[in-house]
């Protein structure tokens, strides 16, 4: 199979000041198959969304290549790139302000095919409204409603549904249940699932809840400031996390099950300044098995296991071999 | 342990009332917490778990919110009845409050230093000079690990973990018996959360603080409560010690729904178990039992009258599942 979504080298610097640069992504490697679904997991300021609005050519990247079913929509002319447009959505974090509040939720699903012109008469554009808020269990009752008369679940069946209007083959879910409630969220989970069965999408789900993740991806790339610092099938990942930081990620979130709360990697800090990091590992401040190999140089992907990549000089000496892992 | 317990809440009715509607949001709640010991309200958006921490701070939206009926008994005296004046040498110095957000819920403008001396001088009954209450702040911000010498700085200055770790200062700077905290990690990253929960049950261990613990997050509940209160449309439906919540057999329907929804990190499903329907409206209740549209067990009775009490050494279960274990 080849690649849906394919990027090399993928940059993106903000500028901030008169000299300072922001390095939000920082060298991201993506190969993304037709079908499947690749999860981003990072804290706030990691870069995930950034990344997720490059792929999509909202944010014009630094460096790095681009290609959306081979096209490199980077350099390709107009006309390329309003087609992959199309075929290419995203699920935006918080339907309550994505959502325009004075739009009803005709109007919301049915912008994107007015806009591209899909439908050539209102009737046909009327069926294909309610075949989506089907699709998406919307009851018909709600056509005529305005996002504030609706709660949060329903909302967000609104943002999925513009998102598919127009068939698109691949798309961003930038934490689409991180503001849902646990009982809702699992609602969304099982549609997107459900829609992925249904018409082969494939998806890049953004979000900073391991656990969600773990239900809906095959594939779970880690960010730490702006750079990949562990990417391996989703099952692996649970079993064998190797990156100290995807540890200290595992044993951070809390469990509901009984006992005391004495997670064995607590980090010590905060996400340090992404604004002109210094070479080598950007996690090495907080790290409890920093060593001298860690700083001064970038550390690169290395592959420990088929499919298992690992930036972290553990991994780096000999035969992939960890050199120290308690 | 003195038998009186620290706070003691009998049949709680709040209700905010607008013009067109009355919004019942908390419906007869009651629970009492004893000294040393945390209760957590777990449950999800607009189950009146907020709403029950402002009603015990009497810090209700003056012209719509409203405590119908019940009593608040915070060492055996009234709060519902106590006048605002009366109030605010209570609040702070006996019960204090973490809010959800750190970054709302400082001034901007003020240093922090000066935030955490604003609420060690207004409860300066015995006329402490200055200087010891400056040394107060030093020992507070030490204390939740932060240097002292950054009580000059302002809160943008400070990342969301430290923030957070400055208003949990201001909370406990005059030791007050009861910390009402109102999901206070609900906005902070993982990694961080972990940081300020570590925290809070160090210091909670170190200064015998009793604590209302608010979150929709059953992970940090089962982590840090000795009591779970389990709530849902304003009413609580489940209350027992964490280990019948959390190890127990029996359950409200809404509780074992609420467990099978959680995304789990060890289960190798890849199906999640949603709660069909949504939470009711606060200003049209269903009658009877408040779950009953989303239950799956639901009998011919459940939408008439109120739903049976099952108790079994402390541990209450709303719910007419259970009448015929009870009568049995």
């Amino acid at each position: 199979m080849t690649a849906i979504l394919k990027t090399t080298n993928l940059k993106k610097y903000f500028k901030i000041g008169n000299n300072g640069f922001l390095h939000a992504v920082d060298g991201v490697d993506i190969e993304l198959e037709r079908g499947t679904t690749l999860g981003v997991v990072g804290e706030s300021g990691c870069g995930k969304s950034t990344l997720g609005r490059l792929v999509l050519g909202l944010l014009p990247a630094t460096s790095g290549e681009i290609y959306y079913d081979g096209v490199d929509i980077m350099h390709c002319g107009n006309a390329e790139l309003a087609e992959c447009r199309r075929k290419t959505q995203i699920i935006f974090q918080d339907p309550y302000s994505s959502l325009n509040p004075r739009m009803s939720v005709y109007e919301l699903i049915s912008e994107p095919l007015v806009s591209n012109k899909a439908f050539r008469n209102k009737a046909e554009r009327y069926a294909r409204v309610m075949e989506l808020m089907d699709t998406v269990g919307l009851a018909e009752r709600f056509i005529n409603s305005y996002p504030h008369e609706m709660d949060g679940g329903r909302r967000q069946r609104v943002g999925v549904a513009r998102a598919l209007a127009l068939k698109p083959d691949f798309i961003v879910c930038d934490e689409p249940v991180s503001a849902l409630d646990v009982s809702i969220q699992a609602q969304i989970l099982n549609l997107l699932m459900d829609m992925q069965d249904e018409m082969n999408l494939t998806y890049m789900f953004i979000t900073h809840d391991l656990s969600v993740v773990r239900h809906i991806s095959n594939e779970i790339m880690v960010m730490y400031l702006g750079q990949c610092v562990e990417r391996s099938p989703s099952k692996e990942l649970f079993r064998n996390p190797a990156h100290p930081y995807t540890q200290a990620l595992l044993s951070a979130i809390p469990a509901p099950v009984l006992g005391g709360f004495a997670p064995e990697k607590l980090l010590r800090g905060e996400i340090s300044d992404p604004i002109n990091p210094e070479p080598g590992c950007r996690f090495a401040k907080r790290c409890s098995q920093c060593g001298t190999n860690c700083v001064g140089k970038d550390v690169p992907l290395e592959e420990i296991e088929p499919g298992h990549f690992v930036a972290c000089t553990l991994f780096t000496q000999k035969g992939g071999m960890p050199r120290n892992t308690s | 342990m003195s038998a009186m317990p620290v706070l003691d809440v009998k049949n709680l009715e709040v209700a905010y009332h607008t013009d067109e509607t009355v919004m019942r949001a908390v419906n007869g709640i009651s629970f009492s917490i004893d000294e040393r010991e945390t209760v957590g309200l777990v449950g999800e958006t607009g189950a009146g778990k907020t709403t029950t921490a402002l009603a015990i701070m009497r810090l209700l939206p003056e012209r719509t919110g409203r405590i119908n009926r019940g009593e608040i008994f915070y060492k055996g005296e009234d709060l519902s009845k106590k006048s605002a004046d009366q109030m605010r040498l209570i609040r702070g110095a006996c019960i204090s409050m973490i809010f959800q957000d750190p970054m709302t819920s400082l001034n901007p403008i003020l240093t922090v230093g000066d935030q955490i001396l604003e609420a060690l001088e207004i409860h300066n009954t015995d006329g402490k000079p200055k200087t010891a209450l400056d040394a107060r702040v030093d020992e507070l911000l030490s204390l939740v690990g932060i240097s002292p010498l950054r009580k000059v700085e302002y809160p943008h200055q400070f990342s969301g973990g430290m923030k957070q770790r400055i208003v949990i200062a201001i909370a406990l700077a005059c030791e007050p018996l009861l910390l009402i905290a109102d999901e206070p990690t609900t906005a902070l990253d993982v990694t961080i959360q972990a940081q300020v929960l570590v925290l809070m049950g160090e210091l909670k261990q170190k200064l015998g603080t009793s604590m209302i613990m608010i979150s929709h997050d059953l992970g940090v509940i089962a982590k840090t409560c000795d009591k779970v209160a389990v709530m849902y449309a304003g009413e609580i439906v489940e209350y027992g010690s964490a280990r019948d919540i959390f190890e127990g057999r029996d359950h409200h329907p809404y509780t074992t729904g609420l467990f099978r929804a959680i995304p789990n990190l060890l289960g190798e499903s890849r199906r999640l178990y949603p709660i069909d329907g949504l939470m009711p409206d606060p200003s049209a209740l269903p009658s009877g039992c408040k779950f009953h549209p989303r239950c799956s067990g639901r009998m011919s009775g459940c939408d008439g009258e109120a739903p049976f009490l099952f108790e079994e050494n402390g541990h209450r279960i709303q719910c007419n599942l259970f009448r015929k274990m009870a009568g049995q």
